[in-house]
């Protein structure tokens, strides 16, 4: 049984490549239960790939992703399906189903991995639309919503079976400033309450310093630093100092 | 070429074993069955009718020339029956239905709700294939069944108003002809059909490129191997049933 000071995911010298392109070259990694983690790297660092490792879109060429306790490189479907009940994930786009409403993408899960009645789902689903600041829209039609606000039904239907892990890929991507803000808000409203572990995949390194307790960088498929926020900052390494410059005051 | 087949068969193992582990998905299954039935029954009216009013035409002018008119009905039946009217109805459900199931699923891939539905746990070959299998095979033979009556109908309307033939012999001749077994072996046929056009078709969407070409060309690849292969199972069938 999983301690609960283990990682509630450990990546061991992970290594994948399409073709001739090495997209993660040794990626290791612990990721501490209950923590904020944000990945932060420029695009086509290897990001999105190392979180469809951890939730098992992706089996590594070589290496271990293990997630409490299961090694996913591994494991059966079966196996994987369990892990994945244990969590929840927002897409770039929110990936919601246009032919729902708002409401029915956050009750989906409810359907297919709990016994409640269709009254019990709406009430839950409603509730977690409330969490993300969306009260009265269940019956909106998805293809209504604006960015912002699919992204956080999203992160509704990531939270709705109450998951240990939630996984953002790209949470402010398309976003403009106000509303980027709003969600990080929300992350870090979110934690507080739900105490899960969040993972965050993120090119913006202001997001990442306002949500994140550790923070890592992925570059040219490795992950050239990765360290709690305060040690994070003071890196030397140069290639990080360069990546965050444009961003943030750093410490001299 | 052999890649493809090879991933293809990973497609359909893959596809068979989620359906199969699964309850079936009655209520979708149902949708989809009502949706192919419905979209699709107008246009295969008209052009059943319209190969119906056209075989009659060709076989009367035909045995015309061979004093043979006596012929026509039998004519009609047996071609129209056996061979046309299963191929139309597969080749316009490829096109309506099967290119509807490439490009759903086609989007869906482009827009990351195939990975979704994976990271929900919830099986996206049962989720997205199984009720549009089930459905299509559903409706696919009584539609070829309602297009056969509506072409010999077709057929019968022109031989009696536009060749003044006799209508009796025509129908006589017709049903003469044929035998329980060709609606069985029609039916077979629209069955064998259904499985090709949604496999081939949903295969086509969930191995697209993202992004707007990806959605155009499984829709295109759709329609096209669809009807290509059930074309050539066309003749295979005929061997094996009528042979």
């Amino acid at each position: 049984m999983a301690d609960a000071t283990d990682p509630v995911i450990r990546l061991v010298d992970v290594h994948k490549r399409f073709g001739d392109l090495v997209v993660l070259d040794g990626v290791s990694l612990d990721i501490p239960r209950g923590q904020t983690v944000a990945i932060i790297g420029p695009s086509g660092a290897g990001k999105s790939v190392l979180i469809k490792h951890i939730v098992g879109l992706l089996e590594p060429d070589s290496g271990e992703v293990w997630v409490d306790g299961i090694d996913m490189a591994h494991a059966t479907e079966r196996q994987k399906r369990g892990v994945r009940k244990r969590f929840g994930m927002l897409f770039q786009g929110g990936a919601l189903f246009d032919s729902l409403t708002a409401g029915e993408n956050v009750a989906f899960p409810l359907r297919y991995h709990t016994k409640l009645s269709e009254s019990e789902r709406r009430r839950v689903a409603e509730e977690k639309l409330a969490m993300v600041d969306l009260p009265g829209i269940y019956d909106r039609p998805t293809p209504q919503l604006s960015g912002g606000q699919r992204k956080r039904v999203g992160l509704a239907r990531a939270i709705v079976l109450e998951p240990e892990v939630v996984v953002f890929d790209e949470p402010n991507s398309g976003l403009d400033p106000l509303t980027s803000d709003t969600i990080d808000d929300l992350i870090v409203r979110m934690k507080e309450r739900l105490g899960i572990t969040f993972v965050v995949i993120t090119h913006d390194i202001v997001q990442a310093v306002r949500i994140a307790d550790w923070i890592g960088m992925l570059w040219e498929g490795h992950l050239v630093e990765y360290a709690p926020r305060e040690r994070f900052l003071h890196t030397r390494k140069q290639v990080v100092r360069a990546f965050m410059k444009r961003n943030v005051t750093l410490p001299q | 070429m052999i890649a493809s087949l090879g991933r293809f068969g990973l497609f359909v193992g893959t596809f068979a074993r989620a359906s199969l582990t699964h309850r079936p998905p009655v209520a979708r299954t149902l949708e989809e069955a009502y949706r192919i039935g419905v979209r699709s029954l107008p246009i295969l009216l008209v052009i059943s009718a319209f190969v119906g009013t056209n075989l009659a035409f060709q076989g009367f002018y035909g045995f015309r020339s061979i004093g043979g008119q006596a012929f026509l009905g039998m004519f009609v039946a047996l071609s129209g029956v056996r061979e046309m009217v299963p191929i139309m109805v597969a080749a316009m459900v490829a096109a309506k239905a099967g290119t509807e199931m490439a490009s759903q699923i086609a989007v869906m891939r482009s827009r990351e709700q195939i990975e979704a539905l994976e990271v929900m746990a919830v099986d996206p070959y049962w989720y997205l294939i199984t009720p549009r299998f089930l459905g299509i095979l559903l409706v696919l033979p009584p539609l070829t069944i309602l297009s056969i009556a509506t072409m010999l109908l077709a057929g019968w309307a022109v031989v009696v108003a536009q060749l003044h033939q006799n209508g009796q012999a025509f129908l006589g001749l017709a049903f003469g002809s044929l035998y329980t077994v060709d609606f069985l072996f029609a039916t077979i046929k629209g069955a064998c059909f259904a499985v090709i056009i949604c496999l081939v078709s949903c295969f086509q969407g969930f191995t697209s490129e993202r992004g707007p070409a990806g959605v155009g060309q499984a829709t295109n690849k759709a329609v096209v191997y669809s009807a290509m292969v059930c074309a050539i199972l066309n003749y295979f069938l005929s061997q094996a049933l009528y042979g």
